[in-house]
């Protein structure tokens, strides 16, 4: 049976501790300000407008007839040297350089190559677009039309539309904050908890009236409430709560008892700072993955959606980002509450019996 | 005599295969101090583990101010003070911190910590964080935190440990305070010295087994070596003779020794607790 009086007694003398320890509360401050400014400093607009730099025979034609086409901005250019000048600026994505015998070639029937410029850095996904692209302006500069029967609708999407309505990359960015702050608070009760183990209180406080069970509530409270206002404070701070507020509660809450149970292990295995700070990279990399996949919807793998955390970050971007409600997160939640069971589970085992064999 | 405060009827503990408490019987009066002596690894910590409730006793039975540990230990552990060899403190806490938040583990909300902390002449350093605190004034405020719940059975581990002559003579009046007050003590530690002074009787434990248990007197009557050294000016010279009193005759040789002669100095020799500890255990204790 759980004593009230000792759990808040227990809880008093860590909240006391924590505060005194200057570290974490300036690198807890100071994290919940830089990750507020970095949010807001994002741009809260979405630009996928393709920019393409255009040189050569029939360049002014091609321009005029694509006039209006959405997401895609013709520049003409005079030069190869001003094409790559504007490459390399960053001004457009890619440059095309149609040859001069183009049309001739095209009409003669005979192979012709067209050069396109793209940035040192531009991925393998730009490139192949690009290609593709060339290629239907080809047709089009060279007075014909693609050899493909347009589908009767434009595209079948699944689940919301959101074509015109993206997401800012900010927005999918909030897990990935809310795991950084949280790590922050693991690392601080984990520390708090091997301070413990290390110096033996803890075994002059088991030797009171306090049993195991009320020093791991206390821990659990004191870490779960911590993460959890902190979490919600940053959520607020960066404007998470605009829709499905309750949704997104529960998300931080479960987030919040994840990483205490983390801290449990964490600071039953770490003997000090160093090794707790080891120990907590250790467990949370792998979290901060699924949020990292957030950022770039449809890439998560197969293994990424069995870490612990893709559930809570999911559950986080669907509910602040996307605006949805219980029926498309409750997958998601519950797949959290599964991970918290485990951990905690995990966590309480570990350090109960650390504590107890001292 | 009524029940004793502290009952312990054969109780063992092993560490994997090591023994290291074998069969102990021992009991403690209110009221009553018992030092408990032995060199390290000889069971001393392992028997206060199992009196405190931190180890389960693997054999045999212990009974606590009438109740049985470990199943009433939460009950027992509202009643005892343990001061731990270990000073585990919490050291970003002032020293009146550190004595409050324990009150508060005992239920103690209106804990007049200051008087605690004049007990063991900390009355200045009260708001001080421990950290900036000598070993010896962490070591008396080990005591006074073992004080807090005003225990009926203390359970003290070395302690006048690092402690200088003053304090430790300051230490031994609180627990002789406590003795009074009706606390049974329990106190373990390496100076025999110490525990002849404070013990009402001593316990010496070695390889997990209690040797012997009596006062401190009795053990040294019943089975140390006394003797007499008698300096004496004898046809002008200085003549020293040792006379062991445990021998026949012994009366007489005294009177030999002293005789006629001019008397310069005469000692009487006792032996000491290690001398018997000695005897017992076959080796010193810090051996």
């Amino acid at each position: 049976m759980i004593s009230l009086r000792i759990v808040w007694a227990i809880i008093r003398k860590d909240i006391a501790e924590m505060t005194r320890n200057k570290f974490f509360v300036y690198i807890t401050i100071l994290g919940l300000i830089a990750y507020v400014a970095l949010f807001w400093a994002l741009p809260s607009t979405v630009n996928e407008t393709l920019k393409l730099g255009v040189r050569g025979t029939g360049a002014d034609a091609l321009i005029s007839q694509m006039a209006g086409e959405e997401g895609l901005e013709l520049t003409s250019f005079d030069s190869v040297d001003a094409l790559e000048a504007a490459v390399e600026s960053g001004a457009i994505t890619a440059g095309i350089d149609f040859p001069d015998d183009f049309l001739d070639s095209i009409t003669a029937g005979t192979t012709t190559t067209v050069s396109v410029y793209v940035p040192a850095d531009t991925s393998a996904e730009v490139r192949t677009a690009v290609s593709g692209m060339v290629k239907e302006l080809a047709f089009i500069v060279a007075g014909s039309s693609l050899p493909v029967t347009p589908p009767a609708e434009d595209e079948i999407v699944l689940g919301q539309d959101r074509a015109g309505d993206q997401i800012p990359f900010k927005d999918k960015l909030r897990p990935l904050l809310a795991i950084f702050l949280l790590m922050m608070e693991m690392m601080s009760l984990a520390s708090l908890i091997a301070e413990e183990i290390r110096s033996k209180t803890v075994t002059a406080v088991l030797v009171t009236p306090t049993r195991t069970s009320d020093f791991l509530a206390a821990k659990t409270i004191l870490g779960t409430g911590l993460a959890f206002a902190e979490v919600a404070l940053l959520m607020a701070a960066i404007r998470a709560f605009s829709t499905e507020p309750l949704v997104l509660l529960v998300a931080l809450l479960l987030a919040a008892l994840l990483v205490t149970g983390l801290a449990l292990l964490a600071g039953s295995t770490g003997r000090d700072f160093i090794e707790i700070l080891l120990v907590s990279v250790f467990l949370l990399v792998p979290l901060m993955i699924p949020a990292g996949a957030a950022l770039f919807p449809g890439t998560a793998a197969t293994w990424i959606q069995v870490l612990p955390s893709y559930g809570m970050t999911q559950a986080i971007v669907r509910a602040s980002a996307y605006g949805a409600g219980w029926a498309e997160t409750v997958p998601y939640l519950l797949m959290t509450i599964g991970w918290c069971a485990v951990i905690f589970a995990l966590g309480v085992l570990v350090l109960r019996r650390k504590v107890e064999t001292l | 005599m009524g029940e004793a405060a502290i009952q312990v009827q054969g109780i063992r503990y092993s560490y994997g295969g090591q023994r290291a408490v074998d069969d102990v019987d021992f009991h403690i009066e209110r009221s009553e101090i018992l030092g408990f002596l032995g060199p390290n690894g000889a069971g001393k910590s392992t028997t206060i583990k199992m009196l405190t409730g931190q180890l389960r006793p693997q054999a045999g039975s212990i009974s606590i101010l009438g109740m049985s540990m470990p199943q009433q230990a939460e009950q027992i552990q509202g009643r005892i003070g343990v001061a731990f060899e270990e000073k585990n403190l919490y050291t970003n806490m002032s020293a009146r911190e550190n004595l409050v938040f324990f009150g508060r583990l005992f239920g103690i909300g209106d804990l007049d910590a200051d008087e605690l902390l004049a007990r063991v002449d900390l009355a200045d350093r009260g708001r001080d964080r421990v950290a900036e605190f000598s070993k010896g004034m962490r070591q008396r405020l080990m005591i006074a935190r073992a004080l807090v719940n005003t225990p009926d059975v203390l359970f003290l581990d070395e302690p006048t440990d690092g402690l200088d002559p003053v304090s430790s003579q300051a230490i031994r009046e609180v627990i002789r305070q406590e003795a009074a007050r009706g606390a049974a003590v329990l106190l373990t530690t390496h100076d025999m010295n110490e525990a002849d002074k404070l013990s009402d009787r001593v316990a010496f434990i070695n390889e997990g087994h209690v040797l012997v248990i009596d006062t401190p007197e009795n053990l040294k009557i019943a089975h140390g070596k006394r003797s007499v050294r008698v300096r004496a000016r004898h046809d002008g010279s200085v003549v020293e003779t040792i006379i062991p009193l445990d021998e026949p005759g012994a009366d007489e040789r005294v009177k030999q020794a002293v005789g006629d002669r001019e008397l310069l100095t005469i000692h009487t020799q006792e032996a000491t607790l290690e001398d018997i500890f000695i005897q017992f255990a076959g080796r010193g204790l810090g051996a």
